[in-house]
């Protein structure tokens, strides 16, 4: 496990290399508050872990794993304060040092579902594109994320997002109450293209593919049978 | 307080709006287990304590954006005749969407009530904690079983009594939302719009037309500027998002008062739930399909002899007696006339139209109906129709009639036509069957038989697609909930059957009449005759018949199993085969399969598609089943 301090490093590394690297010791040492003797004391500890290559006099660049721990807590960082100001409603400043400390306790798999439901942020609050974010998260709602005719029968799936090419469908999608962040489960694919009949909260909807393909879902294995989804036939 | 209050009834489908409203009235509505069967509104009235309530029921709607026919009939009935109160009507074991549904009318300002009705079926599973609800909402909430009646008369003191207040609950959204709704609304005066403003700020951003008609062009442009940033920000349409909202907003409500009594699946729920799947739903389905076809085919039939002959002996006599009262020409004209259409009565009206209606809305109540549309909706989008138009065309195959009025069931004017008019060219009602199987049947041979429906069924694919190609717009897909099996309500069965068989009688019984006068009339006086040899070059030329079926097949209009007795009159034997050849039965049958509808069910195609329509369609069907027949002469004649 890597350490807070670490961790802190190695992201505000990542945010200063996407500028220019390598990064310039002294940089760093302004950006984190801190005096540049230390800063070096740091680097050298960093590079003896194999997160960072430093040169003295030179500056540092990070390696294939410190840029891999450098993004993923800035990505952190930056979702977790679109969250609070957005779903929460903190005030930005507010939100900034909140994201700071969430940013090492937050679990991958927390930030994942985060990012899905806020259906992947590209901005952070201050408007500030965040190209590294953008990415990453689109990574992760368009790699599991798939159109909910693609979900096997008795299989259980939380919705993403709705594609919206549609506004009349859509409506109607959304009417029937499936919005993002709720749990549906697939109970039957009708033959010759017919309907996906489904499980939400105990009612049976029946919907035509071409609704079903709006609806974008993350699969999350097999329904659960004490919901009635599945029965022994 | 003067003047009376107009209360709006409004919910999903299936929440049991109708019974509410009928109850509340006794104005009779057409209550199903269906999705979808309030089309137009209704409107009632009733007085409590010198308080006159008017009261609308309107078509069931899932939200108030009018995404279709049905919502677009609520979403208008409340933007124009602004109801002094709306009884949001929520099924208590599924608050949720209905919850949805009442934050958008609190948020247009309207004084609401929550209505939690199939209150009984909720108690069983689980625990709703009424007050707190109330407590939540702010607004009154009434738990009613509508069915028995419970709960209504306290709805209707706390709604007489107009101390309904304006609740303040609002649903949160999240920020961006809220940063846009304050923005827009600095440039909103109050006094400028007559609904709230944030309520009709978010039905703008849901893209409204309604509710939102007083905002000026500017500000719309505005807002349409936010709404492409947010969904460029986003990624997502920002309905998605207040929606969302919505239903988290709900989910935190039903966390907080309802709570769920755990207990296993009945087994009524787990035969529901078989009923649903492909397997063994579709052996089930084919079951109970194949089980109407027969029952109305055979218990029709068996119904229809038996009146008959009910009918004939008790009314032997009389219309012998009738003509020779009137005398001459004339009297026989209208004794027959009179005669026949009260045999057409006796012979399809109680028998098959009755028996229909009967299995219909034992079918409907059931639930069952909305399972055959599902199973089907594979195989029915393969020719441009939807799983709905199973039901119509299974009930064709008694009668057109009941067939053309239970198209109704289908969502779009468009499928209704479509499925009308293949139904009248090519879904072979009893009485055809009984044409088809008394020549072809009984002297060409069952391989002869097989043919024609072969035919028609080939018909109606093509015709289905065909229309479905001229007619451009897209099939709406199906989406719906799937409401439980229920075992069908007696009186709510006869009820229905009542007025549909009274709707359907109002029609059908002056034209009946008059056409039977008209072709009698035509008849006695010898002027029937006179369109024999005219029409020789159809019957004889085209088709290759005797010229003597053309009085046969005019009679096919009134009624389609008269036809074979015609035949019987004017050849003066029941012994076809003397007159006519192997090829002239199959070229006859088939041409009375596809011929002109019936009277009947052409005074029901007028009534519900306009004149345009039905003219059209009985047109083409003629023109069709003359082309057919004169087809089958053609290469008949080559190979025989």
């Amino acid at each position: 496990m890597v350490s807070e301090n670490v961790e802190e490093y190695l992201e505000c590394i990542w945010e200063l290399s996407q500028r220019s690297s390598p990064v310039k010791t002294n940089d760093i040492a302004k950006k984190m508050g801190v005096t540049p003797a230390s800063v070096t004391e740091m680097l050298q500890r960093l590079a003896d872990m194999g997160f960072v290559n430093y040169e003295r006099y030179h500056g540092v660049t990070l390696t294939p794993e410190g840029e891999r721990i450098g993004a993923k807590i800035k990505r952190k960082h930056r979702l977790m304060e679109r969250f609070l100001v957005d779903i929460i409603g903190l005030d930005k400043a507010e939100s900034h040092k909140e994201a700071c400390r969430l940013e090492h306790t937050l679990s991958d798999e927390s930030e994942k579902r985060i990012c899905q439901m806020m259906n992947n942020p590209k901005t952070c609050p201050d408007g500030d594109p965040i190209p590294a974010c953008d990415q990453d998260c689109r990574m992760c709602i368009s790699e599991p994320s798939i159109p909910l005719t693609e979900v096997g029968k008795g299989e259980m799936a939380v919705i993403t997002h709705l594609r919206c090419e549609d506004t009349g469908k859509m409506r109607r999608v959304i009417a029937m109450g499936l919005v993002p962040g709720r749990s549906i489960c697939v109970e039957d694919k009708l033959p010759m293209g017919g309907p996906i009949v489904l499980n939400v909260e105990d009612c049976k909807i029946a919907l035509a593919k071409d609704y079903a393909r709006l609806v974008h879902v993350l699969p999350k294995g097999r329904c659960n049978p004490r919901k009635g989804a599945e029965i022994i036939s | 307080m003067s003047g009376s209050i107009q209360v709006a009834l409004l919910g999903h489908p299936n929440v049991g709006k109708s019974v509410v409203f009928n109850k509340l009235t006794r104005v009779n509505a057409t209550s199903s287990n269906y999705p979808g069967t309030t089309v137009e509104f209704q409107e009632g009235r009733l007085i409590r304590n010198g308080q006159e309530l008017i009261l609308y029921d309107l078509p069931g709607t899932y939200g108030l954006t009018g995404a279709t026919e049905d919502e677009l009939v609520a979403t208008k009935l409340l933007s124009e005749k602004r109801p002094d109160c709306v009884l949001v009507i929520a099924d208590a074991s599924r608050l949720e969407p209905g919850l949805v549904l009442l934050y958008q009318v609190l948020e247009l300002g309207y004084r609401t009530v929550l209505v939690l009705n199939q209150m009984d079926v909720a108690k069983r599973r689980f625990k709703i904690d009424i007050d707190r609800l109330r407590a939540n909402l702010k607004v009154p909430v009434v738990p009613t079983v509508a069915i028995t009646g419970e709960g209504l008369e306290g709805l209707i003191d706390i709604v007489a009594s107009m101390e309904i207040p304006h609740s303040d609950f609002k649903v949160r959204y999240d920020s961006h939302i809220e940063d846009m709704i304050l923005r827009l609304s600095s440039h909103v005066p109050q006094y400028s719009i007559s609904y709230p403003i944030r309520g009709a700020l978010l039905q703008l951003m849901e893209g409204n037309q309604h509710f939102t008609a007083q905002f000026t062009p500017d500000l719309k442009a505005m807002a349409t500027r936010e709404m492409e940033e947010f969904q460029e920000q986003h990624g997502e349409d920002i309905q998605v998002h207040i929606n969302r909202d919505r239903y988290g907003e709900a989910g935190r409500i039903i966390s907080e008062v309802v709570g769920r009594i755990p207990r296993p699946l009945s087994r009524k729920e787990r035969f529901s739930d078989l009923t649903l799947r492909s397997w063994p739903g579709i052996p089930i389905l084919i079951g109970v399909l194949l089980g109407v076809f027969l029952v109305v085919v055979f218990v029709g039939g068996f119904l229809e002899t038996a009146l008959v002959s009910i009918y004939n002996d008790l009314t032997a006599g009389f219309f012998d007696w009738m003509e020779e009262a009137i005398g001459g020409q004339l009297g026989e004209a209208i004794s027959q006339a009179l005669y026949l259409t009260f045999l057409s009565i006796i012979a399809i009206v109680i028998p098959y139209i009755i028996l229909f209606y009967l299995i219909l809305a034992a079918l409907e109540d059931s639930g069952y109906l909305p399972r055959v549309v599902i199973l089907l909706d594979g195989l029915m989008r393969k020719i441009g129709l939807s799983g709905q138009s199973a039901i119509p065309m299974v009930v064709g195959t008694g009668c057109n009639v009941p067939a053309i009025l239970s198209t109704r069931v289908l969502g779009s004017q468009r499928e209704r036509l479509i499925l009308a008019t293949v139904i009248i060219l090519a879904v072979p009602c009893s009485a055809q069957t009984v044409v088809i199987l008394g020549t072809v049947g009984q002297y060409n041979g069952i391989a002869w038989v097989a043919a024609i429906y072969a035919i028609l069924l080939a018909l109606i694919i093509v015709a289905a697609f065909l229309m479905n190609r001229a007619m451009k717009e897209e099939p709406i897909g199906l989406m719906f909930e799937v409401p439980e099996l229920a075992v069908p309500r007696l009186d709510n069965v006869l009820r229905k059957t009542y007025h549909r068989t009274k709707d359907f009688f109002v029609i059908a019984f002056p034209i009946l009449l008059v056409t039977s006068l008209v072709l009698e009339l035509l008849m006695v006086y010898g002027m029937l005759d006179q369109i024999v040899e005219p029409l020789g070059f159809i019957t004889e030329g085209l088709l290759g018949l005797p010229p003597i079926t053309a009085i046969a097949l005019l009679f096919g209009i009134l009624r389609k199993e008269m036809a074979l007795q015609l035949l019987v009159v004017l050849f003066g034997t029941s012994d076809f085969a003397l007159y006519m050849t192997t090829q002239q039965f199959f070229v006859f049958a088939l041409v009375m399969a596809t011929f002109v509808p019936c009277v009947s069910a052409l005074s029901v195609l007028f009534k519900e598609f306009g004149s345009k329509n039905a003219t059209k369609i009985t047109l083409g069907s003629i023109g069709i089943s003359l082309a057919l027949g004169g087809a089958a002469n053609l290469i008949l004649s080559a190979f025989m």
